[in-house]
């Protein structure tokens, strides 16, 4: 005779949703990239990847470790609270190495992955806790503190990235005759860093995720779409070609971080209309950085800061799980402001 | 996981296709005096005394109504001892010892057609309140508060969606009486003066719909009732979902489907109208499912008001050998009770119970991946609710419309991170009040 139990309803669950097998689905997606990286870039490629998958993972380990002995708890080989079983370390090593150029330095990439895991991710908490993307916090880390490491060693046009060389003149399409639209759609012949090369490969990578609703795809659309209406609203303002457009879109891991990094679950608004505003607000800041920062890449810093503006899209008096009327209203204005705030910019560059 | 899901796997094939069984009568049923809605009640009866099938043997009295006790047996009276009722709460039930004649009492009397045909709704409704019948799908809410409603109906909705998973009493309900739910279907129309009715039934079952048409073109060809096929997802059945998906109506949280000029049914419920108005009877055996994974023959049972769950699962052949623990939920796997005892009585509004296996479910960390929000059917946003109440903000809680939630446990059923987030949900409903 079983002995009978007490529960709360519901007592059955989802079959075979878990958190293992969705970060497990970002690394198979990461995979065609990873592989078209490492033939590209040799033994390059292998020494990130691995140096940055090992260091993130080490950090962890320890991190817990070091929180264990703080909490006074005796010392176990396998951490409890330590998630490498889940994939999602590894996935974040993943992604990190595959934003760095192929010339970043050993030590570089592992100060950067080791202060994107734990400022990123552990301080907060670990996984689920975390405010900001641990592989955009590293990447972004070392840009600002080793930029003049991180070059990039192709043997193509002098190893200037498409947005590098558009960046002194950004409406000059004729300095981009070196890099075809259909070299930058499929990967050849371009330096950049060493996942972001390959739209194709990237989109197959999408494409897996969306089919296993591993991810939520109304980012990435949305992220996409906006660069490519403000690119599309800048070239017709300007009278330059349509090519200025797909220019955007298919350069500088745009495509990459739509679809890993502002996809991050965690980081990113919990409602389907904030993740689209949330998409939208990316592409914004991603063009207006491109096209009058600084900087000739946008991506990881648009994904930094509105990390930080995640709970203020979730906050309980604006959220709703459903677009309203007024929230349509309100959103086509915002789009019309975007765009116009961004060619009266461009008629001052 | 990202993404809207309602679809809940079913399990129903365990019971759907075996036919209903006539149980043999228990020794003793027990009568529930209290429910959740009822405190006290008087006795008319006291021990040892005979009563008959049918009889009248006290009343409960809730806030605003009292509710006639009948017996489901004939036989002598017993003591009165507490035992577990479908709500997990210990009850006062009373002891009728079966002399298997089932002796009809004098108001068991059939009505003819022609005495049925010139009732008005009041004199259905006070039938209805004697024979004290209630929402058999669950709800136990009192039927002729919703018969007697003034309000002006346009439509009578039929509930035999049934979307949980394992239970298929519903199902066999329909399969094998069909013409006494669409003669109690038939009642209600007449009581509430309304000549358009449909039956809501999942688009799956279609041995349903094929059943029903045929039955209403055959028999009852003067009646304006549709058979309507709705989605095959959960929770079709909870009725602001089935009103939207039947008639375009969604009826805002807080408001009676009557002032929209719509009324609900339970299928059960329609069979309980028509053996009352028919037979002058209460509701005093039904159709109830014994299923779940942990149970050796999972069985669709004809059951006498009364009896013990425990000879039910005896009848089953007992739990499957082997298990250390097992759950016994009375009601659907999704919302029912689950109590810690067999010896649970079944009432008139026990649709099931399942007896499931005991599997340790390991919660992760939430990843916000967003599910449950996508898939709420109140378009809440659980996750943000179960942050609140972690942290204990009523604020929150209740600024998003925590109270809103109808507890189906999709929130909890969908998770990515198999955290049970329907249990935070409930706490921020106390916490709110």
């Amino acid at each position: 005779m079983p002995k009978i139990v007490r529960k709360t309803s519901p007592y059955l669950r989802r079959p075979k949703a878990n958190v293992t097998r969705m970060m497990r689905d970002v690394f198979i997606a990461l995979l065609p990239v990873t592989i078209f990286a490492i033939y590209k870039f040799g033994m390059a490629a292998v020494m990130i990847i691995s140096v940055s998958i090992l260091s993130m993972m080490a950090a962890e380990y320890i991190y817990y470790q070091l929180v264990d002995k703080l909490d006074d708890e005796k010392f176990k080989w396998k951490n409890k609270s330590f998630t490498l079983y889940n994939f999602s370390t590894i996935t974040s090593g993943l992604i990190y190495a595959l934003i760095l150029p192929d010339a970043t330095p050993w030590f570089v990439v592992m100060i950067g992955a080791v202060f994107g895991v734990v400022f990123g991710k552990l301080i907060f908490g670990g996984l689920g806790q975390n405010i900001f993307n641990p592989a955009a916090l590293g990447r972004v880390f070392i840009v600002v503190s080793f930029g003049t490491l991180m070059t990039f060693d192709v043997d193509t046009v002098a190893g200037a990235t498409p947005l590098g060389v558009i960046n002194d003149d950004i409406f000059n399409l004729a300095l981009l005759s070196d890099f075809s639209i259909m070299n930058l759609f499929t990967g050849m012949a371009i330096p950049g860093s060493i996942g972001e090369m390959s739209v194709i490969l990237i989109l197959i990578g999408g494409a897996y995720l969306a089919l296993r609703t591993s991810f939520e795809v109304r980012i990435p659309i949305a992220f996409i779409g906006t660069v490519a209406l403000l690119a599309g609203a800048v070239a017709i303002y300007k009278g330059i070609s349509y090519e200025y457009v797909l220019f955007h879109v298919f350069s500088g891991g745009l495509i990459f971080g739509a679809i890993f990094m502002a996809t991050d679950p965690i980081t990113s608004p919990i409602t389907m209309p904030g993740r689209i505003y949330f998409g939208f607000a990316l592409g914004f800041l991603t063009f207006i950085i491109r096209i009058f920062g600084a900087y000739p890449e946008g991506v990881m810093f648009a994904i930094l800061i509105m990390n930080m503006f995640v709970s203020s899209f979730d906050y309980y008096k604006w959220t709703n799980s459903k677009i309203t009327r007024r929230q349509k209203i309100i959103f086509s204005i915002v789009i019309l402001l975007s765009i116009a705030v961004t060619l009266v910019g461009v008629s001052y560059v | 996981m990202i993404k809207k899901s309602k679809k809940v796997k079913d399990y129903k094939l365990l019971t759907k296709t075996l036919p209903t069984l006539r149980y043999l009568d228990p020794n003793s049923v027990f009568i529930h005096l209290q429910n959740s809605r009822c405190k006290t009640y008087d006795m008319f009866v006291k021990e040892g005394d005979h009563v008959c099938f049918g009889q009248k043997i006290g009343v409960r009295h809730g806030g605003f109504f009292d509710q006639p006790v009948h017996a489901t047996v004939s036989g002598t009276i017993g003591k009165i001892t507490r035992k577990l009722h479908r709500t997990g709460r210990k009850v006062d039930v009373v002891e009728i010892k079966n002399d298997f004649l089932d002796t009809p009492h004098e108001s068991v009397i059939d009505r003819t057609d022609d005495v049925i045909g010139k009732m008005t709704q009041a004199e259905m409704v006070e039938i209805i309140k004697d024979k004290s019948l209630v929402g058999l799908g669950g709800s136990g809410f009192p039927t002729y508060i919703k018969l007697g409603t003034k309000e002006k109906i346009n439509t009578i909705i039929i509930n035999a969606i049934e979307c949980e998973p394992y239970l298929s009493s519903d199902y066999r309900l329909i399969l094998e009486h069909p013409e006494d739910v669409i003669t109690g279907l038939k009642y209600i129309m007449q009581a509430l003066n309304v000549d358009q009715a449909l039956i809501a039934i999942k688009a799956m079952k279609n041995s349903l719909y094929e059943v029903l048409t045929q039955v209403l073109e055959v028999r009852f060809p003067e009646l304006n009732i549709q058979v309507v096929k709705l989605g095959d997802y959960y929770p079709q059945g909870w009725e602001v979902e089935m009103f939207e998906q039947a008639l375009g109506i969604r009826i805002p949280p807080g408001e009676l489907p009557t002032k929209y000029g719509v009324i609900g049914f339970n299928v059960s419920t329609a069979v309980g109208v028509f053996v009352a108005i028919k037979h002058n009877l209460p509701v005093t055996k039904r159709h109830f499912t014994i299923t779940g994974d942990a149970i050796k023959f999972p069985q669709n049972i004809y059951v006498r008001v009364g009896t013990s769950v425990k000879e039910l699962i005896d009848l089953c052949d007992g739990f499957i050998e082997g298990e250390k623990n097992v759950v016994v939920v009375m009601g659907g796997p999704m919302m029912g009770t689950s109590v810690t005892s067999t010896d649970v009585i079944v009432t008139k509004a026990t649709t099931s119970v399942i007896i499931l296996k005991d599997v340790e479910y390991k919660e992760e960390q939430c990843v916000r991946c967003g599910s449950c929000v996508y898939s709420c059917p109140t378009h809440l946003q659980p996750v943000q609710i179960m942050n609140a109440v972690k942290r204990n903000d009523k604020d929150v809680m209740k600024g998003l419309n925590a109270n809103e939630c109808i507890e189906c446990g999709l929130c909890t059923y969908v998770c990515t991170s198999k955290i049970h987030v329907t249990e935070y949900v409930r706490k921020a409903k106390k916490l709110i009040g």
